[in-house]
């Protein structure tokens, strides 16, 4: 072996070891930060046994609570679906003027604390709030109630589906719309037939994280909710009022649910990927 | 049926898109829009299809007023330049759409429709393809199925944008005589945008010649070509010479009608050989005339090079300019890019 095929050799066994180095960072990380807390979440959960697990899970305040996130997500969800397509095709198909302010306020959910979000909805309807004396006089109850809940979960999952059909609109341009005008379609039939089968995929897509989203949110939710069990508790609240209570096999048992939320969110996401590729 | 664009005009926030165009299209015709990026041909064309909206003027269909029309009632078929098919559909449901979409009183039975699209297949020879989907198909078969889709509405009008611009040669020239029959067998008015003189030239009936919005010339192929208004028309519908004399007066002289002699005759002007290159049948010779040391481009057909040639750099020649054509009062603009 010559000078040079030893230094080949040698360069060659270099990039391999990079390569083993980076992939074996990204593991460890994922490992420890992702995996192993993963597994505790459903180990403290069913470490006293099957029984406790399901005895936490069907216990009034926590079907409540579970009923309670359901409620939202199926409020949140189609109405932000709706929103977010009409906002996609507006921006992605027509220009006009302040296009660029209403991008960047589609944004301001990402940008703000929900914290702040949260705060907002009380500092507008609560009883000092701006809204609050109306509301009292008409017996309407938001904040420290469902409505409240709901709004709060509407402001922080607002941009997830426009976000995702923006680019996929903006790049699809509008001549498949314009040939099925010239065809003699109506509006009703453009969108159906031929907008909506070309952002299908991204749109799932958007939905899946949003749904993901309104259904995980704690910040926003927890300023506006008053954590008044087996009333406005979600899931992510009772978590909290069970840990904070030292009753960490129900705190978990419940987060589990969160967990295997996020895990589904997760294959249904490959799956519409892996989908959308092959079209 | 016949149309007629009377005095429309168009601009896009301050650029004048077009400006005040007249346009008469009798029933029938094969007509192309010809002009450089920006001419406003295809936004007239859009005009036409109801595709944008005018910001004055008429555009008349068979005599009745159609300026503000929406899309669906003006009987058009439109092929876009990147031909637009619906992906998620097949080629089948491509061409259907049209009559699926129609009102149902007025709707096809679904066994008429099926009937149909297959004639259509049929008439653009891409039955085969029906259950494909548009990217499986090559550019000069999409380009077919558009123009069955188009069809299947059983337009009055056939309006096609840039056809061919997006194919490469050989296809492009099948298609130009493919359309070409189609039109005649169909005999519906036809009207293409084109920036490619040879495609107006070879396929059109009346070309109507645009530049910065308005038209400069409206005529037969053999008109525009042969009898030029002015000077855009001639530099735009082939080769050119141009030559500045002392008055600053130009001229021009497309380059196979400079003769070529290998002798000095008559009032012909010596010019040196700078560059040969033969395209097929033909031979571009670059030269420089020694009386004003002004650059040109002659052609000729390869049995004439026979005659005078073979011809290399430095060998002298006498040409005669015997054809040249001068324009009145024009700007003069530089000579760049038109050879």
């Amino acid at each position: 072996m010559n000078t040079k095929t030893i230094a080949q050799a040698n360069t060659v066994s270099l990039q391999g070891l990079k390569k083993w180095v980076l992939i074996g960072i990204a593991l460890a990380f994922l490992g420890l930060f992702i995996v192993i807390p993963l597994i505790a979440v459903f180990s403290e959960a069913l470490k006293k046994g099957i029984e406790l697990y399901f005895a936490a899970l069907t216990e009034p305040d926590a079907l409540s609570a579970i009923k309670l996130t359901l409620i939202t997500a199926a409020i949140a969800v189609p109405v932000n679906t709706v929103f977010g397509v009409i906002a996609a095709y507006a921006i992605a198909k027509f220009s006009f003027r302040g296009k660029n302010i209403l991008v960047t306020l589609i944004d301001i959910p990402f940008a703000v604390s929900p914290v702040i979000a949260g705060l907002v909805f009380v500092l507008l309807f609560g009883s000092q709030g701006l809204l609050g004396p109306f509301l009292e006089a008409n017996d309407i109850k938001i904040v420290f109630a469902v409505p409240g809940i709901i709004l709060a979960t509407l402001f922080v999952t607002f941009p997830f589906v426009a976000r995702e059909l923006i680019p996929i609109m903006q790049e699809q341009g509008t001549d498949e719309e314009q040939a099925g005008r010239i065809l003699g379609a109506n509006g009703w039939q453009m969108f159906f037939r031929i907008t909506l089968p070309n952002i299908k995929w991204g749109l799932l897509y958007g939905v899946i994280l949003c749904n993901a989203r309104a259904m995980g949110e704690f910040g926003a939710v927890s300023v506006v909710s008053g954590h008044i069990r087996g009333m406005t508790n979600t899931i992510p609240l009772h978590v909290e009022i069970l840990y904070n209570e030292y009753n960490f096999t129900a705190a978990f048992a419940v987060a589990s649910l969160l967990a295997i939320l996020a895990l589904f969110t997760l294959v249904l996401k490959s799956v519409v990927e892996w989908k959308s590729r092959k079209e | 049926m016949g149309i007629t664009i009377e005095n429309v005009s168009k601009s896009f926030g301050e650029y004048l898109a077009i400006k005040d165009v007249q346009l008469e299209i009798p029933s029938g015709d094969f007509i192309a829009l010809l002009g450089p990026s920006g001419s406003g041909k295809t936004t007239l064309l859009r005009m036409i299809a109801g595709l944008e909206s005018l910001d004055s003027g008429k555009i008349h269909f068979n005599g009745v007023d159609y300026s503000n029309k929406p899309v669906k009632e003006r009987k058009v078929g439109f092929v876009f330049q990147h031909y637009a098919l619906f992906k998620h559909m097949t080629i089948f449901e491509n061409i259907a759409f049209g009559l699926k979409v129609r009102p149902f009183k007025i709707r096809p039975s679904k066994q008429e429709i099926k009937e149909r699209v297959y004639d259509l297949l049929k008439f653009v020879q891409l039955e085969h393809l029906a259950e494909r989907y548009p990217s499986q198909l090559s550019g000069g078969q999409k380009q077919r199925i558009a123009l069955a889709r188009a069809l299947a509405v059983e337009p009055e009008v056939l309006l096609l944008d840039e056809p061919f611009g997006a194919l490469d040669a050989k296809v492009r020239q099948e298609l130009r005589h493919w359309l070409r029959e189609i039109h005649e067998k169909l005999n519906i008015t036809t009207i293409f945008v084109t920036h490619d003189q040879e495609e107006a030239l070879e396929m059109a009936d009346t070309i109507v010649v645009m530049n910065q919005g308005q038209i400069e010339q409206i005529g037969s192929p053999d008109q525009v070509y042969h009898h030029p208004v002015n000077a855009f028309v001639y530099r735009f519908l082939g080769r050119v010479n141009e030559f500045c004399d002392s008055d600053n007066e130009i001229s021009y002289i497309r380059p196979h009608e400079i003769a070529l002699k290998k002798s000095a005759q008559g009032n012909s002007v010596p010019a040196k050989v700078l560059h040969v290159h033969s395209v097929g049948s033909l031979v571009r010779i670059q030269l420089n005339r020694l009386d004003t040391n002004a650059l040109f481009e002659a052609e000729i057909n390869t049995e004439k090079y026979q005659e005078i040639g073979p011809l290399k750099k430095g060998d002298l020649l006498y040409a005669s300019f015997s054809n040249l054509v001068v324009f009145g009062n024009e700007q003069k603009e530089p000579l760049t890019a038109i050879l």
